[in-house]
């Protein structure tokens, strides 16, 4: 199936050409292709089970992880190939970071769980340069001071939003390119998630972010583009005021219109 | 279709059914318990009643005359302690005549007694030609008499004490020579045929040399076992054979593992016999696949979100493992290991293969010395003829369950010191 | 949790350290029967405390467990001397020469009585060996007298000898892998068989098929396996008076307040008659030394001269109280003497 509208970004970050994901037997994600422009926000939306986290997690290649998954076409970074034999996943991840549906924060203090990244890349020589990054990636996060007189706190004592905005600042810390969202508010109240709306307006000016959301509202609130998945498919890509006022497609249409999902 | 109240009347039947279901299951889940807790209560009082009165042993009081003559600095080591020992017997019942009459008088008091002397003097050569007063253990058939076990009443010829030694025994009462102490030599003493000399701490050393060589085996080997089949290995037929492979080892007789271990061990590697060495590779093939199972399950309990979470922040396959999941699994792995342990204290068929079911008087001084395990000991006690011995059995049963209540404590301290830290 | 990790890293270290040392032995290494095990015990303990040499170790692995273990072979893995309550067969000896175990020691020290013992609350019964043989074996000669063999049909002692009591045959004894169980056996069991004349001359004819009458005890309850526990078989003798015990003479001696033995041919089994060889059913007791590690493994000699001493296996000895019935004099001083010179036992 071809997909509607444009795929192609000005000045692309990353690039994905006839992606194909099969878990086992299943196909689940069919021939997508689309580009993620340099400081834009991705919204990438779709029924359950439509392969738009399992189109996030190809990103940074976690799905890696899971036995029996094959990934074909390719994906690049940069222009680097990133399903490139010679390259390496640990580098990858360290330029992709990711922020996941739960949040997970590591059951170790504040401070050590934005540390972790940095101090296995070797990011920071000394204390005080660690304790540098930690600051700025906790006040990039917008939990700075709301945190700084607990650094030493277990990281699983914080409520779920401010939870979640450590995992973002863990995954700022080690300064990646992208910043691979998923679903990241669906656990999360509604002041919560406004907060964690805020913060992406305001990481959109360093970091490209691709999201996936269920929420129509968010994706109209946050992105600049959004992508329409279906079943595998790629059905519509385009500017978010576009898809959301004149979709192109009619399961688009349908789905925004919420006539199913 | 019914009525509102119609259907709700036929609610509430069911519900009272349903409630009456919940209350009989209760009951009857209770009674469970109870029953349980009934022979356990059972078990333990039985023990204990037996058992107690071996903490304490009979003492004689004697005034023994260290004669220079038998005694002098030229054979502290070899002089006949023991027959000092008589001859303050002697003493005590000059009237005491006959060669028989006179050897029943010599075993109202332990065969050790003269070693308790020899002791003394080793450690006070001015006791030499002084007259001391000293406690001495007394035989266990006296100790037994002291203690109420034996029916008095009985025709002498059925009792091990005649009817001369119990009145030399009331005599000595009497006088306040006979007195109960607490059985010190107990805890300190090996294996010994007399009773009254017989004690635990060669059987508590061996068990701790074995328990040493299972631990640093089996923990290390058993943790890494667990990790790379859980978090490495690829899922394939191979590894599916390996873990049906390790849970029935798991499952299989112990004897077998100490037949392996005499195979393996002893006549192949030619390791010495009866060594806590051999006694805690045999435990270590034992233990390892409670371990491995354990550390599994242990491995798994930890959410997925943590692995996540690492390599997504560009930690590799390695650093996820040790940096974040072993220490969260590591609390449900070392109960498993103490379970794994607290299971290979009380094992003593495979011990029996290689040769640690033996009689040891001398405590182990290594890992290569001969010992003997705290079960087998227990084994040993219940199997000998000495009516006293049947009170040491269950004092050694005791010891050995405090052992394991220590051990049990220890791995739910360390589930609820761990687990929930964060 | 970091801790406790270095305390395992402690404990490995220290354990391999330890571990290759192993190659002399300087105690005597005992194997053998659980028969002569409490009075081996009892030697080696006082043997560690007189001498400058250290406690033997002693493990009980039943006489024919000990053969095996001593015919094993020459060298320190292998023990230095074995117990049995029976002598050395052929085929042992057999395997013994094969491995390179020449030159063995054989010193016979005392007596055990196999006794049949029951509650004090009855009178003592007065049993023939014939009527034990009748009384538990799975086959018995045909009452009426024919020459052949039928399932044992008695159910009380009054059914096998009308002089008995009228009461259930109920006998717990041995398990098949005891030394005891092998003696009661050969002592009892083919001794009643014996009586019968026809028996007696089947013995010469057809020895598998007498062995296999004799050695055949019954399966229908009225022998009771009752495990290598002795001192459960006392229990269970007090808590039922009806029952007849079957274990070594040391038992009884050490129960003597709760348990008696029964006559057997009209003779008590008591210290006196068993070391005078009045007692029809005990066995001579051994140990074997192997010659070769003499001057080997240190104290084997000395050893021996403790366990031969007249202070040990006298009558008036430290055995004898521990239950070991003394040889008659004279034979003792032959076999200290055996034991003193090292006196190989013929191999043939």
């Amino acid at each position: 199936m071809t997909t509607v509208g444009e795929i192609r970004a000005a000045n692309p970050r990353m690039t994905c050409r006839q992606v194909n994901v099969y878990y086992g037997d299943k196909h689940a994600i069919k021939n997508v292709s689309i580009d993620i422009g340099r400081n834009e926000v991705l919204a990438m939306i779709g029924p359950s089970g439509c392969g738009k986290s399992t189109f996030l997690r190809c990103l940074n290649r976690m799905n890696d992880t899971i036995e029996g998954c094959r990934v074909t076409g390719t994906i690049t970074l940069d222009g680097q190939d990133i399903y490139d034999p010679d390259l390496d996943v640990v580098l990858l991840r360290a330029q992709v970071g990711m922020v996941f549906q739960k949040p997970n924060p590591f059951p170790k203090s504040i401070y050590d769980n934005i540390a972790y990244g940095p101090k296995i890349h070797g990011l920071a020589r000394t204390r005080s340069e660690l304790d540098q990054i930690v600051e700025t990636s906790l006040q990039k996060a917008g939990l700075w001071d709301e945190v700084k007189d607990r650094l030493k706190h277990p990281g699983t004592g914080l409520s779920g939003g401010q939870q979640q905005r450590l995992c973002i600042a863990r995954a700022i810390a080690v300064s990646p390119e992208v910043i691979l969202m998923d679903e990241p508010c669906s656990a999360l109240d509604p002041i919560a998630t406004a907060r964690i709306e805020d913060l992406i307006h305001e990481l959109r000016e360093q970091y490209t972010i691709v999201i996936v959301t269920h929420s129509m509202q968010q994706a109209a609130r946050v992105s600049q583009r959004t992508a329409f998945f279906h079943m595998g498919d790629l059905i519509e890509v385009g500017p978010t005021d576009r898809i959301f006022t004149r979709p192109r497609h009619s399961l688009t249409e349908d789905y925004i219109t919420g006539r199913f999902g | 279709m019914e009525s509102h109240s119609g259907i709700a009347a036929v609610v509430k039947k069911t519900l009272n059914r349903r409630y009456r279901a919940e209350r009989r299951f209760r009951r009857i889940g209770l009674a469970a318990v109870a029953v349980g807790l009934l022979f356990l209560a059972v078990l333990f009082t039985a023990i204990v009643s037996k058992g107690y009165t071996a903490f304490q042993q009979t003492h004689v009081l004697l005034d023994v005359y260290v004669d220079p003559d038998v005694v002098h600095v030229g054979n502290l080591d070899s002089a006949d302690y023991q027959g000092l020992i008589k001859a303050s017997l002697r003493e005590l019942f000059p009237d005491v005549k006959g060669h028989r009459d006179k050897r029943n008088l010599y075993k109202l008091v332990s065969s050790g007694a003269g070693s308790i002397l020899r002791q003394k003097v080793l450690e006070d050569t001015s006791l030499i030609g002084r007259r001391i007063q000293i406690w001495v253990p007394a035989d266990d058939d006296v100790d037994m008499v002291i203690k109420g076990h034996v029916d008095r009443s009985l025709p002498e010829s059925q009792r091990r004490l005649n009817n001369k030694s119990l009145a030399w025994v009331d005599a000595l009462k009497e006088q306040g020579r006979l007195e109960k102490r607490w059985n010190l030599t107990f805890f300190t003493a090996g294996d010994s045929r007399e009773p009254e000399l017989a004690g635990i701490w060669g059987a508590t050393v061996g068990s701790f040399y074995t328990l040493l060589i299972t631990l640093s085996l089996s923990f290390p080997l058993g943790t890494a076992a667990a990790v790379y089949l859980e978090e490495f290995a690829p899922r394939n037929r191979w590894t599916d054979l390996l873990e049906v492979n390790i849970n029935n080892l798991a499952a299989v007789p112990s004897i077998v593992f100490g037949l392996l271990g005499l195979a393996v061990f002893l006549n192949f590697f030619g390791l010495p016999r009866s060594s806590p060495l051999v006694g805690g590779l045999v435990l270590t093939l034992m233990t390892l696949p409670t371990i491995i199972i354990a550390g599994r399950a242990a491995l798994q309990s930890v959410p997925p979100s943590i692995r996540d979470a690492a390599l997504a922040v560009g930690a590799s396959k390695m650093q996820a493992v040790f940096h974040h999941v072993l220490p969260l699994a590591l609390p449900g792995m070392l109960t498993g290991t103490i379970i794994g342990m607290a299971r290979a204290l009380g094992e003593t068929a495979p011990l029996l293969m290689v040769g640690m079911v033996a009689f040891i008087v001398d405590i182990p001084r290594g890992f290569t010395d001969a010992a003997t395990a705290l079960p087998v000991q227990i084994f040993l006690w219940a199997d000998s003829p000495e009516r006293a011995f049947v009170e040491k059995t269950s004092a050694a049963i005791m010891v050995l369950l405090g052992f394991l209540i220590l051990m049990n404590g220890a791995a739910v301290f360390l589930r609820n010191r761990y687990e929930r830290r964060w | 949790m970091k801790k406790i990790i270095c305390v395992l890293g402690m404990a490995v270290v220290l354990g391999l350290s330890q571990a290759p040392a192993a190659t002399a032995r300087d105690y005597i290494s005992i194997v053998g029967s659980s028969t002569v095990y409490p009075f081996s015990t009892t030697v080696a303990e006082h043997f560690g405390k007189t001498t400058p040499f250290k406690t033997p170790k002693v493990e009980s692995t039943g006489s024919g467990g000990g053969f095996k273990l001593f015919c094993a072979g020459v060298g320190v893995q292998h023990p230095d001397i074995t117990n049995a309550s029976r002598a050395i067969k052929p085929s042992e000896k057999q395997t013994c020469a094969q491995n390179g175990v020449r030159e063995i020691v054989q010193v016979k020290i005392g007596y055990d009585g196999i006794v049949l013992a029951q509650s004090k609350k009855v009178p003592a019964m007065h049993l023939s060996r014939r009527d034990i043989f009748l009384a538990l074996a799975k086959e018995v000669p045909d009452p009426s007298g024919a020459e052949k063999t039928v399932p044992n049909p008695y159910k009380t002692w009054k059914d096998v000898n009308p002089q008995l009591p009228d009461v259930k045959i109920e006998v717990l004894g041995p398990p098949p892998t005891s030394g005891t169980r092998d003696a009661f056996l050969e002592l009892a069991m083919q001794g009643g068989a014996k009586s019968f004349k026809w028996l007696k001359e089947l013995k010469k004819k057809d020895k598998k098929l007498f062995k296999k009458i004799a050695h055949t005890l019954r399966e229908d309850g009225a022998y009771i396996d009752a495990g290598e526990n002795d001192n459960l078989i006392v229990q269970k003798l007090e808590a039922n008076p009806n029952a007849l015990g079957i274990f070594g003479f040391s038992y009884l001696d050490q129960n003597a307040d709760k348990i008696q033995g029964a006559f057997v041919d009209g003779v008590e089994p008591t210290f006196e008659n068993i070391s005078a060889q009045k007692y029809p059913l005990s066995r001579p007791l051994f140990f074997y030394v192997k010659k070769a590690h003499v001057g080997t493994i240190p104290g084997i000699q000395e050893y021996i001269a403790e366990f031969t001493s007249e202070k040990a296996w006298g009558p008036e000895g430290y055995l004898a109280d521990k239950g070991l019935i003394p040889l008659p004099d004279e034979e003792r001083s032959k076999m200290r003497e055996v034991a003193r010179k090292l006196e190989v036992m013929p191999m043939e």
